[in-house]
């Protein structure tokens, strides 16, 4: 097989962090080409260098057997490269159609040509054998349909190399299984992928070569079918898999949270969540499992008290939420815009709840804050420039165990978690995961909301799966099943 | 470097003012000089800056503290006004020798309150957007001074000016030194220290700061978010009020149209420069009154208008604003890298 794509020796550096250091990649047409490595690895600075995104520092692309410079990824385009971004770019109040053509002129330009669009989108899903609608509203399209229309966007424009960042990340497994067997397909007909990811299943499943990168160096390419995850997760992170967690404690009888036929409204007036029933025990890990959007925010919302329901009550310990909340640590979906401010200091985010139980007379005691914010960054090894530089300093990481220090360390009877791992590398993951099996072996109950399937199998006692605002249905532990839960979270009874 | 950017914004803006000051055959290096000693060459022109700085530093107060907290007070210059009625109303009525300035006080900081409350209030519960409403209510406050000493409040011995009658000598701030600098420029000092305190060292301070930075965490972390944002809006109406009566008292000696030359929006790029930082207010508010003095001293002088001095300040608060948005970038694009 020909090659299509070189980098050669690419370095790049933000400041003083090599976020690429010397990196060479070679893509040969027609394969689907992995990038693997944890976050932080330099995958994305890598693919946002090719197209044009950033210049590197040194080192050279070429594509098609030229040298080439893209100034931007207009440029790269152009050239036959592109890429879907782990986050979609498409007008949600727009047709498909539309987004199809967003920055593209259509041969009768100014005017549009519809049919021709229409045409052409026809065509590409005879030849890769993707269909979109392109008649529908973004809005109205799920997760996965959306993607489609991301992946339709790029065919239209006639792109030879496709890079899809972390393409999985909001689907289901069913659909994971379909954007799959679709891709295999287009690169049948000569299309070339690069696919970044993190998750060592997915690279196995669908590549014909991988990348490992790690700490922004590469560590090595291999053929896919020479090589077992075990070593890649080796290469991955430079050091085996630690064994699974044991939860070494069984749930206890007493019933902590209470949910009882709740609904919800969203910030735009429409009822997200639908009637949802269940309670979490002292000392167990509740999960709920989902896609995201089908009413989890507004569920952990309201169990923090954040967000009043409209029918229904929740209790903790058979109070009001708004009575327990000293009693509730919530790890909110959205970290930086909810769980801390960002322009405040490390020692006020740590202080965001607690301070008023630092008065001195008419002032605060900064001297006792302090004491107690050491102790914490201690406890929870948060590593940070100083107690008063911003949070805004602090790696993706520390913020998480920034807010685990904070809420943690008010002896909690219930925890909300959500997507408490999402976006962190391993070790990170790790420590937050073992926090919350230790909170619970210390009796507190825990609610995990999570899109990782697999951070939910591990941890919990039991889980529900929500869809569209309804729990489809709870499972004990020994009932565990993926499949059974990938089909419930599509909307099937389980 | 923070301030770098602000330092750097006063210089840029006095190149650009020079620049105009040329085209009207006015040798910049001059004028600024001319700026500089009529304000600070002589004792005249130093009572004048610091009399010039008072309003500006309780304006500057008044739009830092809801800036800490998120918002926009743009309606300091109708508070003042509020506060220059009450304060009005008290010296003209009251009787009481001894109590008629605390009275005033009291009075001026209670309308300002008052005129505060109206956007604090909509933008809590009703989401109303304070830039707006509180803009609006300046010309109300204003029309309605207007419509006073045109009417009701206009003097008997006036001569059919559109003044009120003097206050008595018992309403007027004591002054110093046989000029016109009074005390209120030692309360709008330890005005501002007080609000350094209650911003940094309190525990209603360290809520104003997090509901500022994040309104959401704030929520997140119980603080009441409307109940932070009314206070903070009623504290700044309070210290336009107080400099209404202020200027009232210690300079006009009498209510009057046109009591203040734009102190309340002077206030606004006065808090930017100092990032609402209230001590920083203090020196970013002489700055202003400089400007005021200077911009006089250029008037008189070259006999050219004073909306130099207007000029000046927006230029600065361009400059400022376009600063703080590049700095912005700058750090944005590496925080995502």
């Amino acid at each position: 097989m020909e090659t299509i794509l070189e980098m050669r020796n690419i370095t790049k550096k933000f400041g003083d962090v090599i976020a690429n250091d010397n990196i060479s990649l070679d893509v040969k047409k027609g394969e689907i080409h992995g990038l693997l490595g944890e976050n932080g690895a330099g995958k994305t600075t890598l693919m946002n260098i090719l197209i044009g995104l950033h210049q590197p520092d040194s080192g050279e692309i070429i594509f098609e057997g030229r040298p080439v410079k893209f100034k931007s990824p207009k440029d790269a385009i152009k050239a036959g490269i592109g890429m879907v971004h782990q986050h979609f770019t498409l007008v949600s109040k727009l047709k498909v159609l539309h987004n199809l053509i967003l920055g593209f002129k259509t041969p009768k330009d100014p005017l549009i040509c519809e049919e021709w669009i229409k045409n052409r989108v026809n065509e590409l899903s005879s030849i890769y054998g993707i269909e979109v609608d392109v008649d529908e509203l973004v809005m109205n399209l799920s997760v996965g349909e959306e993607q489609r229309v991301e992946i339709t966007k790029s065919l239209f424009r006639n792109v030879k190399l496709l890079i899809l960042d972390e393409p999985t990340a909001v689907l289901t497994p069913q659909e994971t299984r379909k954007l799959f067997s679709a891709l295999k397909e287009m690169t049948k007909k000569g299309l070339t992928i690069i696919f970044i990811t993190h998750k060592l299943n997915e690279a196995l499943d669908v590549t014909d070569r991988i990348t490992v990168l790690k700490r922004g160096k590469k560590v090595g390419t291999l053929e896919t079918n020479s090589v077992t995850k075990r070593e890649l997760a080796k290469m991955m992170i430079g050091r085996e898999l630690s064994s699974k967690l044991e939860k070494k404690n069984f749930p206890l009888e007493r019933v902590v949270l209470k949910v009882r036929n709740v609904w919800i409204q969203d910030d735009r007036g429409v009822i997200t969540v639908k009637g949802v029933t269940f309670s979490v025990n002292a000392g167990e890990i509740f999960g709920i499992a989902g896609v995201s959007g089908n009413g989890q925010r507004e569920l952990e919302e309201a169990i923090a008290g954040l967000r009043d329901p409209i029918k229904g009550e929740i209790t903790v310990n058979g109070k009001s939420v708004k009575q327990s909340r000293d009693e509730i640590a919530y790890i909110p979906e959205d970290r930086i815009g909810v769980g801390l401010a960002l322009q405040l200091s490390v020692i006020e985010n740590l202080m965001l709840k607690d301070f008023r139980k630092y008065k001195k007379g008419l002032s605060l005691d900064f001297k006792k804050m302090e004491e107690k914010a050491l102790k914490l960054t201690n406890e929870f090894s948060i590593i940070y420039p100083s107690l008063h530089s911003p949070a805004s300093t602090l790696s993706g990481g520390n913020i998480q165990r920034l807010i685990l220090a904070r809420e943690l360390s008010r002896k909690p009877k219930l925890v909300v978690a959500s997507q408490p791992t999402r976006g962190l590398d391993i070790a990170a993951t790790e420590y937050v995961r073992n926090k919350l099996v230790s909170e619970a072996e210390r009796g507190c109950a825990i609610l995990l909301i999570s899109e990782d399937l697999d951070e939910i199998l591990e941890l919990c006692d039991r889980i529900a799966v929500i869809f569209d605002g309804k729990i489809v249905g709870v499972l004990p532990r020994s009932e565990f099943d993926v499949e059974r839960i990938g089909y419930m979270m599509g909307g099937s009874a389980g | 470097m923070k301030y770098t950017v602000h330092l750097a914004s006063i210089v840029a803006s006095m190149v650009i003012v020079g620049v105009l000051l040329i085209s009207m055959n006015i040798d910049p290096i001059e004028a600024y000089s001319i700026m500089f000693q009529r304000s600070f060459g002589s004792k005249f022109g130093l009572t004048e800056l610091f009399v010039k700085t008072t309003p500006i530093i309780l304006t500057g107060l008044s739009v830092a503290i809801p800036f800490k907290a998120g918002l926009w007070n743009i309606g300091a210059e109708g508070q003042l006004y509020m506060g220059a009625f009450a304060a009005s109303l008290v010296a003209l009525y009251s009787k009481n020798p001894y109590l008629t300035i605390p009275l005033m006080f009291v009075f001026s900081a209670f309308l300002g309150v008052l005129w505060a409350l109206i956007p604090g209030i909509l933008r809590a519960k009703f989401g109303l957007n304070e830039i707006l409403s509180t803009l609006l209510l300046n010309y109300v406050a204003i029309y309605w001074v207007e419509y006073l000493v045109y009417g009701p409040l206009k003097g008997k011995k006036v001569y059919n000016f559109p003044y009120s009658d003097l206050f008595p000598k018992y309403a007027i701030l004591p002054r110093l030194l046989e000029t016109r600098f009074h005390v209120g420029v030692f309360i709008a000092i330890f005005l501002a220290v007080l609000i350094y305190f209650l911003l940094t060292r309190t525990e209603f301070g360290f809520s104003i700061r997090v509901v500022g930075a994040n309104p959401k965490a704030a929520e997140y972390a119980g603080i009441n978010k409307d109940k932070i944002i009314i206070y903070s809006m009623m504290l700044a109406g309070a210290l336009s009020g107080i400099a209404g009566m202020i200027e009232v008292s210690g300079i006009h000696m009498r209510l009057k149209c046109n009591i203040s030359p734009g102190y309340g929006y002077a206030g606004i790029p006065v808090a930017l420069l100092a990032s609402g930082n209230p001590i920083g207010v203090v020196f970013a508010a002489l700055l202003f009154g400089f400007l005021y003095v200077g911009g006089s001293a250029l008037q008189t002088t070259y006999s050219i208008p004073v909306a130099i001095v207007y000029v000046f300040q927006a230029i600065i608060v361009l400059f400022i604003i376009a600063g703080d948005a590049l700095r912005g970038r700058k750090l944005w694009k590496f925080l995502h890298h």
